[in-house]
C-alpha cells in the first residue's frame, strides 16, 4: 500500500517537479477542450435554435367570405388535426375588424358600411421534430380544406432554415469526430513529447530495478492529475461564456434565447481527456521502455 | 557469484567482448582494467542484463542469461547495485529521494526507509545535504550519493562501471575505499576503470580487457 501510495504522490510531486511542462500541457488541454466544448454546446443548442425559430413561423390561412364563425371553428379543428400542426388559432370576422381598426386607426365598417374581412387562422407549426420539417405537406393539406381561401407564410425562409439545421444535424458529428480525433493526437503528442524529456529518469529507474508498472504509474497520475485541471478550468470558462452569450443575446439582440451548458458536459470531457492522457502517458512511457 | 561461460557479444559497429570466461566469487572484490573500447561497459552490461551475449552464459546470483524473460530482468536487478561514472542521479529529486528510491521500488515503509536513507547517508559522509539536488553537489559527493543509492538495498553484488572518471585523485581515493567498506560486510564488488595506478597494490584480482579479450592480470 505505501508503494502505491508513493507512486500516487509522486505523480503529483512530478507535476510539481516539472511546473513549466505542467503548465504547457495544461494551458494546451485548456485551450483544445475549450474548442471541444464550444462545439459541444454549439451542437446542444442548435436545435434549441431552430425550436425558438420554428416558433416564429407564422402561416396566416383565410377564408372565405360567407364562413360563419361556427363553421370556421370546425375548420380549425381540422388543421389541428393535420401533422406537424401545434395550434390553429382562430381570428373571426370581428377580431378582423378590431386589428384592422388597431393597425389603421379607423373602422372598415364606417368607410364601406360592412364587413368585407374575412376570418383567418394563425397557424403554429410543432416545434420538437428533431428531423428538419417539411412545410408543403401541411400547406397542402390545409389547402384541400373546403372553405380555405388563401395561404400566407415565409416558405422560402423556412426551407433555408430547415436545410441549414438539416446540414448542421447531418454534419456536426462527423465535424466533431475529426476535431476530438485531432485534439485527441495533439495530446497524444504533447504527453509523448513531455515524457520524452524525461527519458533518462526512466533508464534510472530500470537500472535500479524498478518493474515496468512502477516506472509507468507515476506518468499516469500526473497524465490524470493534469486532466483533472485543465477540466476543471475549462468548465467554469464554458460557463461564463454561455453566461456571456446568454447577456449579449438578452441585451443586444431582438431573439429571447438562452443558451445552456449540461453538467453531463464537464464529465464527458474528463472522461475523453483522461482516457487520452493516460493512453498516451502508458504508450510514451513504453517506447523508453526497453 | 559472478560467471561468464564464453561469452561473445558484438555491437553493430563491431566492437564488445570475444569468449570471456570469467569467475568472481561471493565477496571477493575484483578490479576489471583497460582502456577506453576495450569492452568494459559492454562486460558490466551484460552483469546487468542490459545486453545479452550472443553465445555463451552470463550467471549472476543464480540468474542465467540463457534463461531469462524480460520480467525477470527487473529482479535480478534489485540485488545488483549499480554506479556509473556519470552518476545518474535523478537531477529533479533531493539526495534524499534519490538515495531512498530502491527502498521504494522494493516496498519498505516510510519510518523503514527513512532511517535506512540516514545510515546511508551516514556512511558515505554526506550528512546534512539531504535536500541538495544533485546540481548542488561535487562530482565527488554525487558519486558518494550514487554508491549510497547503490548501497542501501544492501545487494549481493556492487558493479561499478569507471565510478572515478570524473573524479580527482582524493575523491577517486575516497571513493574506492568507501567500496572496500561495503565489501567488508559481504558485498562483491566488480569495480571497472582505466586508471591502473588507482588500483594496484591493493590486494585484490585484477583483470584485464583489451580488444575485447580477458586475462588475469
Amino acid at each position: 500500500m505505501d508503494k502505491f501510495f508513493y507512486l500516487i504522490i509522486e505523480g503529483i510531486k512530478n507535476t510539481w517537479r516539472h511546473k513549466a511542462t505542467a503548465l504547457t500541457a495544461i494551458f494546451s488541454l485548456f485551450i483544445l477542450l475549450y474548442i471541444i466544448g464550444l462545439i459541444s454546446i454549439a451542437e446542444k443548442n442548435s436545435f434549441k435554435v431552430l425550436q425558438y425559430l420554428r416558433s416564429k413561423y407564422k402561416i396566416e390561412v383565410f377564408f372565405s367570405e360567407d364562413l360563419t364563425n361556427e363553421e370556421a371553428i370546425g375548420v380549425i379543428h381540422k388543421i389541428k388535426k393535420i401533422k406537424g400542426v401545434k395550434t390553429a388559432t382562430l381570428i373571426d370576422k370581428d377580431d378582423a375588424l378590431r386589428i384592422f381598426k388597431d393597425q389603421f386607426g379607423e373602422s372598415i365598417i364606417d368607410l364601406l358600411g360592412y364587413n368585407p374581412l374575412p376570418a383567418s387562422s394563425v397557424v403554429n407549426v410543432e416545434r420538437n421534430i428533431r428531423r428538419p420539417l417539411r412545410i408543403e405537406p401541411i400547406i397542402k393539406e390545409i389547402k384541400a380544406l373546403s372553405y380555405v381561401e388563401e395561404i400566407n407564410y415565409q416558405g422560402n425562409l423556412i426551407k433555408k432554415i430547415e436545410n441549414i439545421y438539416k446540414k448542421i444535424a447531418e454534419y456536426i458529428p462527423y465535424f466533431s469526430g475529426i476535431v476530438i480525433f485531432v485534439i485527441g493526437l495533439i495530446i497524444y503528442n504533447m504527453i509523448k513529447v513531455s515524457i520524452s524529456s524525461r527519458r533518462e529518469t526512466i533508464q534510472s529507474l530500470q537500472l535500479i530495478g524498478a518493474t515496468k508498472l512502477f516506472i509507468k504509474l507515476p506518468f499516469i497520475f500526473e497524465a490524470i492529475l493534469i486532466s483533472i485541471i485543465s477540466v476543471s478550468l475549462v468548465f467554469p470558462a464554458l460557463i461564463l461564456t454561455s453566461v456571456g452569450l446568454n447577456y449579449l443575446i438578452s441585451n443586444f439582440t431582438v431573439y429571447s434565447l438562452h443558451l445552456h451548458v449540461a453538467p453531463s458536459l464537464f464529465l464527458w470531457l474528463l472522461i475523453l481527456v483522461t482516457l487520452v492522457s493516460v493512453l498516451a502517458s502508458q504508450r510514451a512511457v513504453s517506447i523508453f521502455l526497453k | 557469484m559472478i560467471e561468464f561461460q564464453n561469452v561473445s557479444y558484438s555491437h553493430n559497429k563491431g566492437y564488445g567482448v570475444n569468449n570471456l570466461n570469467m569467475l568472481i566469487k561471493n565477496g571477493d572484490f575484483t578490479f576489471l582494467i583497460g582502456p577506453t573500447g576495450s569492452g568494459k561497459t559492454t562486460l558490466m552490461r551484460l552483469l546487468y542484463f542490459d545486453l545479452f551475449p550472443d553465445s555463451g552464459i552470463v550467471k549472476v546470483n543464480g540468474n542465467s542469461s540463457n534463461r531469462m524473460s524480460i520480467r525477470d530482468i527487473s529482479k535480478a536487478r534489485i540485488n545488483i547495485g549499480m554506479v556509473f561514472q556519470d552518476y545518474k542521479l535523478l537531477s529533479d529529486r533531493n539526495l534524499f529521494e534519490n538515495i531512498a528510491l530502491p527502498l521504494h521500488v522494493m516496498g519498505f515503509s516510510s519510518n523503514q526507509i527513512a532511517s535506512r536513507v540516514d545510515e546511508a547517508i551516514e556512511l558515505v559522509g554526506l550528512e546534512g545535504k539531504e535536500s541538495h539536488f544533485p546540481k548542488e553537489l561535487s562530482g565527488g559527493e554525487q558519486q558518494r550519493a550514487s554508491l549510497a543509492r547503490a548501497f542501501i538495498k544492501e545487494p549481493d553484488i556492487i558493479l561499478a562501471d569507471e565510478p572515478t572518471g570524473n573524479l580527482d585523485p582524493v575523491a577517486s581515493f575516497e571513493l574506492v575505499r568507501l567500496l572496500e567498506t561495503i565489501n567488508e560486510t559481504g558485498t562483491t564488488v566488480l569495480m571497472a576503470s582505466h586508471n591502473y595506478n588507482l588500483i594496484k597494490g591493493r590486494g585484490r584480482p585484477i583483470f584485464e580487457l583489451k580488444n575485447g579479450i580477458l586475462r588475469v592480470r
